[in-house]
This record gives structure tokens, sequence and C-alpha cells, in this order.
């Protein structure tokens, strides 16, 4: 235990939740107060009125309130952040279209791939060695190395999204969902290499050698220096920074946290019959096991589960593979299907447009390119080029979409799991974790318990990692205090909770909302800031191939 | 002969200009470097950083990295002799603890005058440094431009 602090952490852990449950009891004594005064008031003028259906009682209830207040804000949000931009003629009739924000995640990802001549292809090579350590400076300003810092970001981006989200993404999109995921995960690594390059030019060291930086401090400092004689251009990028604060703020406690709870809660209930009737059980302990690594200091669980996730995903990945190479035999009809389903007008999936819009919207959700939340973890890393760590983080959705979530596409169409009417019931509802859990156990016997294990530790560590994330925005909109982070944690605590009690859409819907939304402050700084990106690149790459930083490695 | 001159002065610092200047003024009261005692507390380090988890950012390492800062920003502003400490943890409290066992008889500490969203969220180091402090305080505040 960390004794230096001065609160014992866990009467703050227990009080937090304990004014969070008495908020809850009594929310319905409210109600019920209410409803008995309007009960009395129609009795009076219709004394012969029919009793009202019975309305569910205690925990059910308060379930269906929160979930009804999640689902109208997300109304009102989304009719913003998804506003469907029309493209073809035939949409324009209808007034449907690419919702706003994932056009604007793909024309930013285009407009890097081109701007940067191919960087995340080019500099492939490089960024496995990199990675390995090769270029390691341990004497450069930050806090870890290039792998650390890759790992960190890979930690929050690998989890449910990529097991639940992606089953969800081929069941309503069908197998053509899996080609567009890939271009926009091949897209995505230089939207990631832009945004990381300028996370580490802008961040901020404090004078113990911490390091805040990610897109709050470049859309602030950046565009303020960049375009320094322009106020409007000043003022823009603050309030650019502060937007993206509050989204991140709401993505870390929904997306990467309510999300990451209840996708796992389903996956876990699947094997543990029972478990879905208490889910605000499963919620407390989730909470539980977080608060003591968050607020009570227990570092060991987090740097176990550290550990723990890269063997999970190896393992996750052989065990896809293993199906694959089981059902080797339909590998091409797999591909044709993939293809075809890609640029079919079939209006089953939604037509092509369809497709394409769950294949980048899912991408986008799982790698998080474009979105900004990573480069929070990149700007830690110890380096003198803030290339360099830019070329390490595009390996970022390379293994989260390019392998994870391929395999995952690729066990969800091999085993015909997309398709079949058993599990239709499951895609409506999204349980995504669930059906990928259905789809593996078919072939691997047994396989659903090793998935709940390692969808809960996915889960553990996404959860872990956001809460960094949320907590860093967090500091920049109030500042840098232990009792400004303690607030910050035992809000993230109650989202665990409230995570295992709402209805898995709502809980999706609003985690898509706030990320996705993440991407317009961010895309719009990076676009502005990307000559300094490619001057900077133009630099390094020139440096590279002369050969100069050979010279300097032992 | 004033006061204050030789008595132990204790100035927490942020390296802010404002506290930086503290120093000077500290110094100027003090009438001896010697007697002044600088601190600065860190925040304690957060759980879930990745410097954090994976032991790139210990304590020991912050401490370092502090005492080589405040080494160049001291030399910048001609500040020379002072003492020089860190903590970690909350301001207020670790300061007046700090005070107490030092046999501290004076504290100098500049207000930042934070308005605002930041005002109520922080509260004020130096309202905290003032309500905990066993000993006389200077708060040196900014008149407003």
């Amino acid at each position: 235990m960390n004794f230096d602090r001065q609160y014992r952490p866990l009467s703050i852990l227990c009080s937090g939740l304990l004014i969070f449950l008495a908020c809850l009891l009594l929310t319905p004594a409210d109600l019920s107060a209410a409803d008995e005064q309007t009960a009395t008031a129609t009795s009076e003028a219709l004394p012969e009125a029919e009793t009202p259906e019975p309305e569910p009682q205690g925990f059910k209830r308060i379930e269906l309130k929160i979930d009804g207040l999640f689902g109208k804000f997300n109304k009102v949000v989304a009719s913003i952040f998804f506003y469907p931009v029309p493209i073809t003629p035939d949409q324009f009739q209808n007034g449907k279209g690419i919702p706003l924000a994932v056009l604007w995640l793909v024309i930013g990802a285009t407009y890097f791939t081109f701007r940067m001549n191919f960087i995340n292809i080019r500099a492939f090579k490089h960024a496995l060695l990199l990675v390995r350590g090769k270029y390691d400076n341990p004497d450069d300003a930050g806090e870890v190395t290039h792998f650390q810092a890759l790992t960190a970001a890979l930690s929050a981006t690998v989890g449910l999204g990529n097991i639940a989200g992606v089953a969800i993404a081929i069941g309503t999109g069908g197998p053509g969902a899996m080609f567009w995921m890939m271009l926009a995960g091949l897209l995505g690594m230089t939207s990631k290499f832009a945004e990381c390059t300028l996370a580490q030019i802008y961040r901020r060291i404090s004078p113990d050698g911490r390091v805040m930086g990610g897109p709050m401090c470049y859309l602030s400092e950046g565009l303020k220096e960049e375009f320094g004689s322009n106020p409007a251009m000043n003022g823009l990028g603050k309030f650019l920074a502060v937007f993206f604060a509050v989204l991140c703020i709401g993505g870390s406690l929904a997306g990467g946290n309510a999300f990451q709870v209840k996708q796992s809660l389903d996956a876990v209930a699947v094997t543990i019959p029972g478990l879905e009737d208490y889910s605000w059980v499963y919620g407390l302990l989730m909470a539980f096991f977080v608060g003591i690594v968050i607020i009570g200091g227990i570092r060991s669980i987090a740097r176990t589960t550290e550990k723990i996730v890269p063997l999970m995903c190896g393992i996750y990945v052989l065990a896809c593979l293993a199906i694959i190479l089981m059902n080797l035999e339909t590998i091409p009809d797999c591909f044709a299907k993939i293809f075809k389903g890609a640029f079919d007008q079939d209006a089953m999936y939604g037509g092509f447009i369809g497709v394409l819009i769950i294949g980048f919207k899912r991408a986008a959700f799982s790698n998080e390119a474009g979105v900004g939340s990573a480069a929070i973890a990149h700007s830690a890393a110890k380096t003198e080029y803030p290339v360099r760590e830019g070329i390490v983080a595009s390996l970022g959705p390379f293994v989260d979409t390019i392998v994870i979530c391929t395999m995952t596409a690729l066990v969800m169409i091999i085993t015909g799991a997309y398709n079949n009417p058993q599990y239709a019931d499951m895609i409506v509802k999204d349980q995504g974790a669930a059906l990928t859990s259905q789809a593996m156990s078919s072939q691997i016997h047994g396989f659903q318990y090793v998935l709940s294990v390692s969808v809960v530790l996915f889960a553990y560590s996404t959860m872990i990692s956001w809460s960094y994330y949320g907590e860093r925005c967090w500091a920049f909109l109030f500042g840098d205090s232990k009792k400004v982070s303690m607030s910050y944690r035992i809000l993230f605590l109650v989202f665990v909770v409230l995570g295992s009690i709402v209805s898995a859409t709502n809980v999706l819907n609003f985690g898509d909302l706030m990320i996705l939304g993440m991407a317009f402050p961010n895309i719009l700084g990076v676009l502005l800031l990307s000559n300094r990106v490619k001057k900077e690149l133009d630099i390094y790459w020139k440096k590279y191939k002369s050969g100069e930083f050979d010279n300097q490695t032992k | 002969m004033g006061y204050f001159q030789g008595k132990k002065i204790l100035v927490p610092t942020d390296f802010s200009e404002s506290s930086l200047n503290a120093i000077t003024t500290a110094i100027q009261i003090a009438e001896d470097p010697a007697s002044v005692t600088v601190v600065h507390v860190m925040v304690p380090l957060d759980m879930v950083s990745p410097g954090v988890l994976f032991g790139g950012l210990t304590n020991e390492k912050r401490t370092e990295h502090v005492l080589e800062y405040a080494k160049e920003e001291f030399e910048k502003h001609q500040i020379e002799g002072v003492a020089f400490e860190t903590l970690v943890g909350d301001p207020g409290i670790k300061l007046a603890d700090f005070a107490k066992d030092n046999e501290i008889e004076l504290i100098i500490i500049p207000s930042h005058g934070y308005t605002g969203i930041a005002r109520l969220a922080l509260g004020s180091v130096a309202e905290r440094v003032l309500r905990h402090a066993p000993c006389p305080t200077l708060v040196l505040r900014q008149p407003k431009k």
C-alpha cells in the first residue's frame, strides 16, 4: 500500500460507492412518491380507473431509468456527430448517408496517407527495428521506451473492440465489412503516425520529469505556435483542446469503461449461468479490482495484467489460426465472400455504402486511429525525434486491426456464425463477445472458458489504460493535483458499475459517440498542423536514409 | 535589523516565475541565503500511466529530475546558497509538517490568483498552506493587471 496518502484509499472508495448507491435508491423513492401523487389525482378524476401494468421493481427499475437517460442523451448527440452526409443521388432522396464522424475519419486518414507519401508502408521495417530497441537511448527525455509506449497504447486499443465489435460488424455488415476494416486499418496507420508525432513535438515535461502530451496539448500549443499571428487560430486551438478533453473523458467513461464491462459481462454470462440476473454484482466486482489499482495504488496487479495481455493476445490469435487451419479448404470461398461482399449492392447488409460504413466505423473504434487517444500514451516515450515515435505508433493499427480484427472476422466467416439464424438474436442485441465465444467454441471444444478469461483481462487492461487517458484530460482541464485526480477516479468507478447495469445498445452507442466524436477536434488539428509533421518527417527520413542513426547505435 | 533577519524561512516553489521571485524576496528578507529553504512538493504518482507501470517513473527518478531542473532554474535567476528539498504529497499538509519538523520561523508563498473554474477545482495551494501553517506566513499576492 502507498502510505503516503493522507486519506485512506479504501474509505474514499467505499464512501464514493455508498453515495452512488444511495442516490440510486433515493431516485425511485422520489419517483414513486410522484407517481402516487399522480395516481391519487387520476383516481379522484376517474375513480374506476384501471390499475396500470405492474412496473418492474428494485434494481430492474433503476436499470431501466438509467438506460432511458442514456438513450435520450445519445439521440441528441448522435443527430450532430452522426449526421448522415448523402453521397449518391439515391441517398439525397432518402435523406440517408455516411455518418459525419466516419466520413471525417476517412477523409483525414486518406489525406494523411497521401500527404506523408505512404509512410505507413515505407517505414514499416524501420518501425519494427525501433520497437526492438535498436535506436533506444535511455538518456532521452520521457518516461518509457518505444516498446513500452506501444504496449501501453495497444492495451487500450486491443480489447473488446477486436472481439465483440468485429463480431457485430461481420454480423450486421456481412463478410464484406472485413475488407473495409482492413483498408481502414491500413490508412489509419498514417493517422496514428501524424497524431503521435505531434503529441511528441508539443508535449510538456514538468519539473519532475512527468510528461503531459496528446491532442489537448498539440491543439492548444500547436495552433498557437504555427499560426501565432492569428488570434482566431489561437482561440480555435484552445476551444478544440477543451472540446477534445471533454469528449475523451466521456469516451474513457463509456467506450473505455462501461462498454468493456458490459461486453465482458455478456461473454462471461454465457459460460456462467445465472450471472445475468445479478449483473450489478459483476459491476461491483470489476469496480473493486479497478479501484484497488487506481485508488488503492496496488501497482503489481496492473503490472501483471500488462504482461498477461500480450500473452492472451497470442493465445487468441493462435486459437483463431488453428480454426482457420482446421477449415483450410473453405478459405478460397471465404475470401471470395469477402471481396464480393465488399462491393456488393446486396440490400441485406445495407448495400455497398452500408458495409463500408460498418467496416470503417468498427475499425476506427477498435484501433482508435484519428481519434487521438493513443497519442496521450505515445507522448511519454523517450526519444529525441518526434517522428520516431510516430513511426512506432503506426504499428498500433497494424497489430490491432490488420492482425487481430482480421482473425476474429475470419473465424466468424469460416464458422458461418455471422448468418446463422441461431445467433441472429445475439447480433440484434449487440452481444458481440458472446457471439465470438459461441463461434469459437463450436470449433474448439471448451474454448469459451479460455475466451471468458481473456475477455475479462482484455476489458480490465483496456479500462486501466483508458482511466489514464481520461485522467490526463481531466488534469488538463482542472489542474494536476491529488484531489482533482481522485474525483476523476471515483467517477470512473461509478461508471464501471453503471456499465454492468445499462443495456448494451445504449452503452455501445454512447461509447461510439464519444470516441468517434474525438476525431472532430483531433483530425481538424492534425490537418492544420500536417505541414509541420511533413517537415519533421522529411528531415528525419533524410537523416535515416543517410545512415546517420546507424552510426550512433551500439 | 529586520524582525525576520537570520530566521529560518521556507519558500515553496513550483518553478513558476512568481515563485522564483518569491525566493529572491525571501533572501532579501532574511539577508542571508543560507537561512532560506526552498521546497518543491510533487503530486503523488498516479498508478496507471505507462511510466509508472513499466517502472520508468519512480519518486527517486522524479526527485533527481527536479534537482537538476532546480539547479538550472536557480542559475538562470541568480539564486545561490539556498537549501533545496523535495516532498511528495498534498502541499498544504506536507509543507506544514516540514515547517514543524525543521523549526521554520516564516513561510513565504506566492499566490497565482487563479480565477474561475481553476480556482474552484484547485482551491489555492497558498490557502491550504496558510490554513495548516504552524508559523507566520507571508502570502505575496500579485496585483491585478
